[in-house]
C-alpha cells in the first residue's frame, strides 16, 4: 500500500539496496546474518534494530569491515515523533552514519550515541511509551473521579502531555523551572503537586526506567 | 546605643551572643525581660552580663532598639502592655518565630541524619558533623548566589550513573520532598491554630499571657523549653530545661 516493493529473498534486497535495515525479531537475526552474509559488500550500509543485539555480535556474524550500526527506536516513529539513539559499528563511515541519521530524523529525532546507552534509551523512551500511556490514564481517571466525562478527559489529558511536551523541547528549559512557572502560591496546582509527591511519583518513575533498562541489559546477554 | 528583648528565650539568647561577640555591643548596654527568671536562657544571658527584669516597660523605657522576641501569639499582648511607652525614638523589631525558627530546627535534623550516614560508614562523628554542616553551608550559598533553579544545581551534581543519583533515589523513595512539604504546612497550620487561640481570649493582658503560656505549655510539652543555642553543639528537644547534648 505504500509502494514499496517486496520479495521473498534476503539476498535480493541486499543485491539491490545499500542502505539495509534488519528488522527481524532478535532471535531470528543470527540465522538471517548468516544467510546475506555472502553478498555483503564494503559498501552497504547495515542497520539493526533488534533490541539487544550489540554491534560485536553483529560483527561477528558479517564480512570483515562490513559498516554496521544499531538503532533503537520507539512506537511513536509512526507519527514522526520517535525518539531514536544510533550506536556505529568499528567500521561505519562517518558520511554513512550521517546518512542514515538524515534519514531516521525524517521519523523524529535521533543521535548518535555510546553504545552503552542504547539500552538506557530502552529503558527510557521505548518502554517510556508505556510509562506515559499510565499516566495519561491516571490524569484522565482523576478527571473522571472528579465529574469529567471519560472520552473528554482522556483527550484533555493527551493534549495536556504534547503541549507540556512541546514546551519543553521548544523553550529548553529544566522541567522543574517550568513546573515552579505554574505554581502561584497557595494554588491548584501546588496542592496537586503535593499530592504527587506524597505518592512517591517521582521515585516510582525512576525505578520504573532502571527495571526497564536493567531487564534490557539481561536480554542482550542471553 | 542600648538593645532590649522583650522575652528572654532562645531568640535573644542567640542576638545577645551574637551583639557580644562580634564586638557590636557590651552586655551591659542589653536588658531582657520575661515573666519567668528560672529557664535556662535567662542564666545563660546573666551569665554574659545582660541586664534581666521582670519587667516589659522597664525594658522599654532602656532601650534603643528593642526587640520582640517572643512566641508570635504573644505580640498582640506585648503591645498591649507597652504600647504606650513606645516613642519616635524607638526602633522596633519583631521577631515572628513561626517557619524560620522551624527551619533552622529542621536543618539540624537533617545535619544529625547525614552525620549519622557517615558515622555508619565508619566516620568519627565530629568529622561527619562538620562535613555534612559545611556541605549544608556551601549548596545554600551556591543557591542563594545563582540564578539557577534548584534543580538544575541538583542536576549539575548529579553525574550518570554516580554516587549522587543513586543516593537521591532513596530520598525519592523515602518521600524526601513531601515530608518537607508536609512539615512547613504542619508548622505554619499550627502557628495559624495558637494565633487564632490568642485572638480568641477575653481576659486582661497580663493573666492572659500567663495563662496562654501555661496552655500552651500543656498542649505542647516540647514547646518553649529548649535548651540554650549555643554554636557547634548539636540540639535535641526535650521536656526538662537544659536538654541532653547529642
Amino acid at each position: 500500500a505504500l509502494g514499496c516493493q517486496t520479495t521473498h529473498s534476503n539476498q535480493e534486497v541486499l543485491q539491490s539496496c545499500s542502505l539495509v535495515i534488519f528488522a527481524t525479531k532478535p532471535h531470528v537475526l543470527p540465522a538471517v546474518l548468516a544467510e546475506v552474509a555472502p553478498v555483503v559488500t564494503a559498501e552497504h550500509i547495515l542497520v539493526s534494530v533488534a533490541a539487544g543485539v550489540s554491534l560485536s555480535v553483529l560483527e561477528e556474524l558479517l564480512p570483515p569491515n562490513a559498516q554496521v550500526l544499531r538503532v533503537s527506536p520507539n512506537l511513536p516513529c509512526v507519527v514522526q515523533e520517535g525518539a531514536m539513539v544510533m550506536a556505529r559499528g568499528r567500521h561505519a563511515r562517518s558520511s554513512e552514519t550521517k546518512l542514515l541519521q538524515d534519514l531516521l530524523e525524517a521519523c523524529g529525532w535521533c543521535e548518535e550515541v555510546p553504545e552503552a546507552y542504547m539500552d538506557v534509551h530502552t529503558g527510557l523512551s521505548g518502554s517510556g511509551v508505556a510509562f506515559v500511556c499510565v499516566f495519561s490514564e491516571a490524569l484522565a481517571e482523576g478527571a473522571i473521579k472528579m465529574g469529567m466525562p471519560s472520552g473528554l478527559a482522556h483527550r484533555i489529558a493527551a493534549q495536556t502531555l504534547l503541549g507540556t511536551a512541546k514546551m519543553l523541547l521548544q523553550e529548553g528549559q529544566h522541567p522543574a523551572q517550568l513546573r515552579t512557572d505554574v505554581c502561584t502560591p497557595a494554588g491548584t496546582t501546588i496542592h496537586g503537586l503535593h499530592a504527587l509527591e506524597q505518592g512517591g511519583l517521582r521515585a516510582a518513575t525512576m525505578s520504573a526506567v532502571e527495571a526497564a533498562t536493567c531487564r534490557a541489559k539481561e536480554l542482550s546477554r542471553k | 546605643m542600648s538593645v532590649g528583648f522583650i522575652g528572654a528565650g532562645q531568640l535573644a539568647c542567640a542576638l545577645a551572643r551574637g551583639f557580644t561577640a562580634a564586638g557590636i555591643l557590651s552586655a551591659h548596654k542589653i536588658m531582657a525581660s520575661s515573666p519567668e527568671m528560672d529557664l535556662p536562657t535567662v542564666s545563660a544571658l546573666r551569665k554574659m552580663g545582660v541586664n534581666l527584669t521582670r519587667s516589659n516597660k522597664e525594658t522599654v523605657r532602656h532601650s534603643d532598639v528593642l526587640f520582640l522576641a517572643v512566641k508570635p501569639h504573644i505580640i498582640p499582648f506585648i503591645l498591649d502592655e507597652i504600647g504606650a511607652d513606645v516613642q519616635a525614638r524607638h526602633i522596633v523589631v519583631s521577631c515572628a518565630a513561626g517557619v524560620t525558627i522551624s527551619s533552622v530546627e529542621k536543618a539540624f535534623m537533617a545535619l544529625d541524619a547525614l552525620a549519622d550516614g557517615g558515622v555508619k560508614m565508619g566516620l568519627p562523628r565530629r568529622l561527619a558533623v562538620r562535613l555534612g554542616a559545611q556541605a549544608l553551608l556551601g549548596a545554600a550559598k551556591m543557591l542563594l548566589d545563582s540564578e539557577q533553579h534548584p534543580s538544575q544545581l541538583k542536576d549539575n551534581v548529579c553525574s550518570p550513573g554516580g554516587a549522587t543519583i543513586h543516593a537521591l533515589h532513596f530520598l525519592e523513595r523515602g518521600g524526601f520532598r513531601s515530608l518537607l512539604i508536609n512539615a512547613v504546612e504542619a508548622s505554619c497550620v499550627r502557628t495559624r491554630e495558637l494565633q487564632s487561640m490568642a485572638d480568641q481570649e477575653k481576659i486582661s493582658p497580663a493573666a492572659l499571657k500567663k495563662t496562654l503560656l501555661d496552655r500552651v505549655k500543656l498542649e505542647s510539652p516540647t514547646v518553649s523549653t529548649l535548651a540554650p543555642f549555643s554554636p557547634g553543639k548539636l540540639l535535641t528537644r526535650s521536656s526538662v530545661p537544659g536538654g541532653k547534648k547529642d
